[in-house]
């Protein structure tokens, strides 16, 4: 057992050592596989699009971003013990549903209101969708082609998937599909905007580059969009060069902004569900007893975790009575304190904490 | 000129105006994120109020495995933000004074932000303006050191932060002279 852990490591820094650094052989990795997939989809780049150039360009420079910011997230002591042991829990029995409640149905932005649920919808909804029509199109991982018989052919990675009649639903789903996803970012971004100038909350905390910037980046991406087919459809293309370079300019800064501002989050969520098998899992294995009115009140291991993470961060936070203070439910913790204020032993009264929800 | 919240712990009535303010700052939605404690429940009515001291190395954000939780130019160290916490509850965990709140159902933390929309402008955090006894109040520096001296303690006890507290903090707090047996010199 012993001497395998040890290979196992040695092996792992002989690959890592090929690398300068896990920047260097993440970039590498992702750079490869996207042209592999290219090299796929566009059946030996024979139908590589060359209007879509800028996107190419763009969303290589946004994997540079997004891997710079994540690998150094990603080395914070509790996200990579969270990241370790997540990885590990990842298929158990729960994680589906969790994972469409926490990323696809948003259950938990509900129960914060139906307005920012509708909102959140509206605007993560449109990007996904959006996502998932352009970078394949980029990419060229999918193309149409038109059968002389008025037959519309969708190929996805070089494979014929679906034959539709020109002017069917499907055929009109699709060549509309980045209309719509638009108006949904529009109306969803809209309403993100509203709640932004008239809600005390909202206003309390936003701040331009943070809550904003975001916003206006998405309405203008929508908007330039919208205006590309508005100048197709009804002013014969007139205009259309310019604004394609208008909308590829705004989706690239987008992009490129992505890993560093409010849109972080998008990459960065699914680690909600690593969270929830995290504590439900171990919850599952063996709770942590208050040291003071024994209670149960987390799980062992992220008790464990807690204590061990503020260790490295040189945070020690151990009693005289010996205990570290993570051992101690909340209502302990908080008399424990009054207690270290009065040099009365609060936590020791058998009473339960008087009433903490005055309401204004 | 930058102010603190000073705490004056054993002023406390126990009226809980703190917790009922907390409530209508912008940015709570209605929720009070403070705690008001009895010290000997069952024989008096001493209470005292416990805040979030705004540690200079807060242990909540540095559990924080998303990043959710910032530290604001001000020193305050901020509620998690929504669309980053993840709902792992490690800052519950760390705190060494049990102050970060959990809801299960919106699978977010939220704690004090010493009312930042306010304070970052020079305007008192909601609970210290409110405070019918002075038991928390905005002062600078310079204010605080004069209360110590007025105190006229010479034991060094009066500005508490080690060994009561667990580092260092932006909020000051002052230990209770009367239930130490020790007498306060208004
Ligand atoms: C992967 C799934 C996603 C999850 C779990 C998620 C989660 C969240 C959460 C929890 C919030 C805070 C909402 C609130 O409390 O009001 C938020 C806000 C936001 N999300 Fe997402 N998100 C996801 C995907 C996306 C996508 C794809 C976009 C599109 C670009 C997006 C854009 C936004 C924007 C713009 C806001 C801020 C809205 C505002 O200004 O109030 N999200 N997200
Ligand atoms: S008192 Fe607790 S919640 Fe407040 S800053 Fe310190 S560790 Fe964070
Ligand atoms: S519950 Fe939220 S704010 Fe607290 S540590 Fe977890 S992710 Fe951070």
């Amino acid at each position: 057992m012993q001497t395998k852990t040890v290979n196992n490591q040695k092996h792992q820094r002989s690959i890592n050592n090929a690398f300068a650094s896990h920047f260097a052989k993440s970039m590498f990795l992702a750079v490869s596989g996207l042209a592999i997939l290219t090299f796929i989809g566009t059946r030996m780049f024979t139908h590589v699009d060359l209007n879509l150039y800028g996107y190419m360009v763009g969303t290589i420079i946004f994997l540079g971003g997004f891997f710079y910011r994540f690998i150094s997230w990603g080395e914070r002591p509790p996200t990579k013990l969270l990241i370790k042991k997540g990885m590990k829990l990842l298929f158990r029995k729960s994680t589906p549903k969790t994972t469409v409640n926490h990323l696809a149905v948003y259950e938990f932005i509900w129960n914060r209101g139906i307005y920012r649920w509708t909102q959140h919808i509206l605007i993560g909804w449109g990007c996904i969708l959006a996502c998932l029509v352009t970078f394949p199109l980029v990419f060229g991982w999918m193309y149409f082609t038109m059968d002389d018989t008025g037959y519309y052919n969708i190929i996805l990675m070089g494979m014929e998937i679906m034959t539709v009649p020109a002017d069917g639903i499907i055929a009109n789903l699709s060549y509309n599909a980045l209309n719509i996803t638009a108006l949904m970012v529009i109306a969803g971004v809209s309403m993100a905007l509203y709640r932004r100038i008239k809600n005390m909350q909202a206003r309390a905390e936003q701040t331009i580059l943070y809550d904003f910037l975001p916003l206006y980046m998405l309405l203008l991406i929508s908007i330039t969009g919208l205006a590309l087919t508005f100048m197709n459809v009804f002013l014969h293309g007139v205009g259309q060069p310019i604004m394609s370079l208008i909308h590829q300019w705004s989706v690239i800064i987008t992009l490129i902004y992505l890993p560093f501002g409010k849109l972080a989050h998008i990459p960065f969520r699914p680690l909600s569900i690593f969270a929830r098998n995290y504590r439900e899992h171990y919850a599952e294995q063996s709770m942590k007893k208050c040291n003071v009115c024994g209670n149960e009140f987390v799980s062992d291991e992220q008790s464990k975790d807690v204590v061990a993470v503020l260790g490295i961060n040189q945070i020690e936070f151990q009693t005289k009575e010996g205990h570290h203070l993570a051992e101690l439910c909340l209502p302990c913790r908080r008399k424990y304190r009054i207690a270290q204020f009065s040099g009365f032993p609060t936590h020791d009264v058998k009473v339960k904490e008087a009433n903490q929800n005055a309401k204004g | 000129m930058k102010k603190r919240l000073y705490i004056e712990l054993e002023n406390c009535i126990g009226c809980r105006s703190c917790l009922a303010a907390c409530t209508q700052c912008g940015g709570h939605e209605e929720r009070n994120r403070n705690y008001v404690y009895d010290v000997n429940p069952l024989v008096n009515r001493q209470t005292m109020p416990l805040m979030c001291l705004h540690c200079v190395n807060p242990a909540c954000a540095r559990s924080c495995p998303a990043q959710a939780i910032q530290v604001h130019e001000t020193g305050a160290v901020l509620s998690a933000l929504v669309e980053k916490c993840i709902g792992c509850q490690n800052c519950t965990i760390a705190c060494p004074y049990g102050i970060p709140k959990f809801d299960t159902e919106q699978n977010l933390m939220y704690k004090c932000d010493l009312c930042i929309d306010r304070t970052k402008d020079g305007i008192p955090p909601m609970c210290a303006s409110v405070c019918p006894t002075n038991t928390l109040q905005w002062l600078t520096d310079e204010e605080i050191a004069n209360r110590k001296k007025q105190f006229n303690m010479d034991n060094g006890k009066w500005i508490s932060s080690m060994p009561y507290l667990e580092g260092e903090t932006n909020v000051k707090v002052n230990l209770p002279g009367i239930l130490q047996g020790i007498t306060k010199l208004f």
